[in-house]
């Protein structure tokens, strides 16, 4: 790890859809520079609670704070630190993957200069150069998916969230996202990712939370799991 | 070895049944889990349709019988029993086409983008049972329109003539056969089209066609009126209309057959009837047959081919390389693009340019703008038609009605360009935000504040309202050779309504967004929408009542007219800027809460 900043800071979080309680106090804290592997069956509350770091849920109750910021009192300073990458890649799908990326680097208000360089970067790593200038329409999933990474680090956040990052991946892809994940992690980034498989999360992850039934049953490293 | 012993039946009907039933069993679902209001409206909608196919049976009862009637033949001079026999022809051969043209978009849907094929021609289910029941999916709506409308007709002609009993149902398996010939054949035009272009850019275009034909056939009789003179019918234009519709009526043409034998039957003579019947069965039989053997070979090469082009490379050039250090702007562009920088914040930017680019890219898009212009178009046209006065001027006329009449013929202009301005920010500004569908995670979870996504769906939606309304002015004032002052005014009305227009719809729009669709024809902003649309509606009036009402009452008083102006360009200013900030800056929180339900 490099560094023990906290930047992923949940406590007591609750999300309830009327009687149903999706998530269920959630307290937990992942450092910068660590890859932290959300591991749970369908259904366990991963997604909803991916949602509330990234702001695109509010929690019923508790707090969730990404590089110090409240996300539901300083929504926009913690979303322009993190980055989020959906379990479906839903991207804009007449837009080239040269402009998608254009256009979340201007989300962020990169300066142009930054935003072309990042953008070829981005293209470059993600093997998706050849496919930049045709329609996100055009992309098989694990193009699209890796779009979505693009768009995700394009402005180099410091918080990384990933739902499912390697559902419908060929091992050449997922083997590419695992590596970016590990470059990211050793440059202080902090890394968030869920997933069903214990493999994924064995082979991917510094530490490991288990959910079930929206509630946090354990946490710790691999081997303290054990 | 283990897993289950599986015996895939080859039997073609066994497994037509299992897909129907499939079929069915999503309907009753779709049905059960409906809300209470819609499924009343259904069961209203049902009752509604077969009280409309009585009516039509005994209207076409009526009118057949009235037809036949001796008064009839001494007004037109002839005989109309040739006519009421071509009347089967005339409708079979509609059915054919119609359903012919009409399934082509549906079985483009159903074969190609319904996304369960993959499913289905995986399974261990005959293809050609899969076909069956796409082709029988595909057809039922437009079957059961074309029953709706001719089957009262065709019995109401068989009833007026006393037709033998065989004709009845016949006249059913004839309507059956017909309809599965066409949507056969349709088929193949579909597969046929897909090898060549992709299924999806074909929907596309195909989206768009249908729109503005659909608008353009709506709008005819308002062209007819516009362009037509005072018409009386004569005897012997009825006449001319009968041998017109007669000529249709010939022994060469293959869609005549089916009606003429019928009609041949019900009026007993057999061996031509049986003859034609069984002929047009027979053809109807085969050119299914054939569609169902063709369609098998042809759906695999499209099938695959649509993988292919979907995934395929498309551009063999190399990928041109847009960096803002390697493509610099040219002068003009750039000064523009720094200009605009300057003016909004990139992110603000970023969403508008996205915005045209993605409207402009779907096609399908492109048939909700295109509507407004049409209706633009007819509705200026009428309004610049001599002749079109409210009151006509005369010595005698009140002093308010010829102050009012002038202000209609010199404003009214205005009130139609804002009309169309309506109905452009009806689905531009009512529908920004559903507009982003699946995608609106992209904006969330950025760092973009509710005020700057307001401002640039709001720019996204009343500018090219506002250039619309700008050319509109400008033709319609130079056709009427209006003043420079009045075309300013008018100018200064138009953008500062629509503007007003812009803000309540799109804060009514956020009010019902509703991101959870696939095709854009779909889209909607639910019931809160609606309301958005007429309240905007109600605004328009009382915004431009504000603008013109001071110069009607100058021009009732006698005072100078530049009072007006000022007087109405001050209460329309206030007006319209209410309506432009006050609703988007109350739906702020509500932004920020979007999508989470």
């Amino acid at each position: 790890m490099a560094n023990s900043a906290t930047l992923i800071e949940m406590q007591a979080l609750v999300k309830r859809y009327g009687d149903k309680v999706a998530v269920n106090n959630v307290s937990l804290e992942v450092q910068a520079g660590e890859v932290f592997g959300f591991l749970g069956p369908n259904g366990a509350g991963k997604t909803t609670t991916i949602k509330m770091i990234v702001g695109l849920l509010q929690p019923t109750s508790g707090t969730v704070r990404v590089a110090g910021y409240d996300v539901q009192t300083q929504p926009l300073l913690a979303k322009a630190v993190s980055g989020y990458v959906p379990d479906t890649p839903n991207l804009y799908a007449k837009l080239t993957g040269r402009e998608l990326l254009r256009f979340v680097g201007d989300l962020y208000s990169l300066d142009r200069q930054r935003l072309a360089q990042r953008t070829e970067e981005l293209l470059r790593v993600l093997d998706l150069n050849e496919a930049a200038d045709q329609t996100i329409d055009s992309y098989s999933h694990g193009m699209q998916q890796k779009a979505s990474l693009a768009a995700a680090l394009m402005h180099d956040p410091k918080v990384l969230v990933l739902d499912e990052p390697t559902v419908g991946l060929d091992p050449k892809s997922a083997r590419l996202i695992k590596d970016i994940l590990r470059q990211m992690a050793e440059r202080g980034t902090a890394v968030f990712l869920s997933t069903h498989i214990l493999e994924i999360a064995e082979r991917m992850c510094d530490r490991i939370g288990i959910i079930d039934k929206g509630e946090l049953v354990a946490v710790g490293t691999m081997q303290e799991l054990r | 070895m283990n897993g289950l012993s599986i015996q895939p039946s080859g039997r073609l009907f066994p497994s037509i049944w299992k897909l129907i039933r499939l079929r069915l069993l999503l309907n009753w679902n779709a049905f059960k889990h409906a809300r209470t209001r819609r499924k009343v409206v259904t069961i209203v909608l049902v009752i509604l349709a077969l009280a409309f196919t009585g009516f039509i049976f005994f209207l076409s009862w009526l009118l057949l019988g009235f037809l036949r009637s001796a008064k009839l033949t001494q007004y037109v001079g002839f005989d109309v029993a040739p006519f009421l026999q071509s009347v089967p022809v005339l409708v079979f051969a509609l059915i054919f086409l119609g359903i012919l043209f009409s399934s082509f978009g549906v079985l483009l849907q159903a074969l190609y983008l319904s996304g369960d094929m993959d499913f289905l021609l995986t399974s261990p289910v005959p293809i050609r049972a899969v076909f069956v029941t796409k082709l029988l999916q595909a057809v039922l709506p437009s079957f059961g329109l074309a029953a709706l409308f001719g089957l009262p007709v065709l019995y109401g002609l068989g009833l007026s003539g006393h037709y033998n009993f065989l004709y009845y149902p016949l006249v059913l398996l004839t309507m059956v056969a017909l309809t599965l010939a066409a949507a056969g054949i349709s088929a193949l035009l579909v597969m046929l089209v897909a090898r060549l272009v992709p299924p999806r850019r074909v929907a596309e275009v195909l989206g768009f066609l249908t729109a503005t034909l659909s608008i353009l056939c709506s709008q005819s009789g308002n062209l007819y009126n516009t362009l037509g003179r005072n018409v009386t019918i004569s005897g012997s234009q009825v006449n001319g209309a009968f041998a017109l519709l007669m000529r249709f009526n010939t022994p060469w043409n293959p869609l005549d057959w089916a009606g003429a034998g019928l009609v041949a039957l019900g009026e007993g003579r057999w061996l031509p009837g049986f003859g034609l019947v069984a002929l047009t069965l027979g053809l109807a039989a085969l050119a299914f047959s054939f569609a169902l053997a063709t369609s098998e070979r042809w759906y695999y090469s499209g099938w695959a081919g649509m993988q292919v082009v979907t995934y395929k490379k498309k551009s063999t050039r190399p990928a041109r390389v847009k960096t803002a250090t390697a493509q610099p702007e040219s002068g003009a562009v750039s000064l523009a693009g720094a200009q605009m920088r300057r003016l909004l914040p990139a992110p603000i930017l970023a969403v508008i340019q996205k915005d045209f680019l993605l409207m402009r890219r779907d096609i399908r898009n492109m048939s909700q703008p295109v509507t407004p212009l049409i209706f633009g178009i007819f509705y200026t046209v009428m309004f610049l038609r001599p002749g079109n006065a409210m009151f006509p001027d005369s010595p005698d006329m009140p002093g308010i009605f010829s102050t009012i009449s002038h202000l209609i013929a010199s404003y009214g202009n205005i009130g139609m360009s804002l009309f169309v301005g309506w109905m452009l920010l009806s689905r531009l500004a009512g529908m920004a935000f559903s507009a982003e569908g699946r995608n609106y995670w992209m904006l969330k979870a950025s760092p973009l504040r509710p005020a700057q996504l307001l401002t640039a769906k709001f720019l996204v939606a009343y500018l090219p309202t506002l250039a619309l309304g700008v050319v509109f002015m400008v033709t319609v004032s130079i056709l009427q050779k209006a003043s420079m002052a009045m075309f300013l005014y008018g100018l200064l009305a138009t953008s500062l309504c629509q503007a007003g227009m812009t803000g309540i719809l799109l804060a009514f729009g956020v009010g019902g967004a509703n991101f959870n669709w696939t095709d854009p024809r779909r889209m909607n902003a639910g019931a809160i929408g609606c309301l958005g649309q007429a309240l905007a509606g109600l605004f328009l009036p009382i915004a431009f009542g504000f603008f013109v009402g001071p110069l009607l009452l100058v021009g009732i008083f006698n005072w100078p007219q530049v009072y007006g102006y000022l007087a109405g360009a001050l209460a329309g200013v206030a007006v319209s800027a209410t309506g432009a900030l006050l609703p988007p800056w109350l739906v702020q929180k509500r932004v920020e809460r979007l999508n989470e339900d």
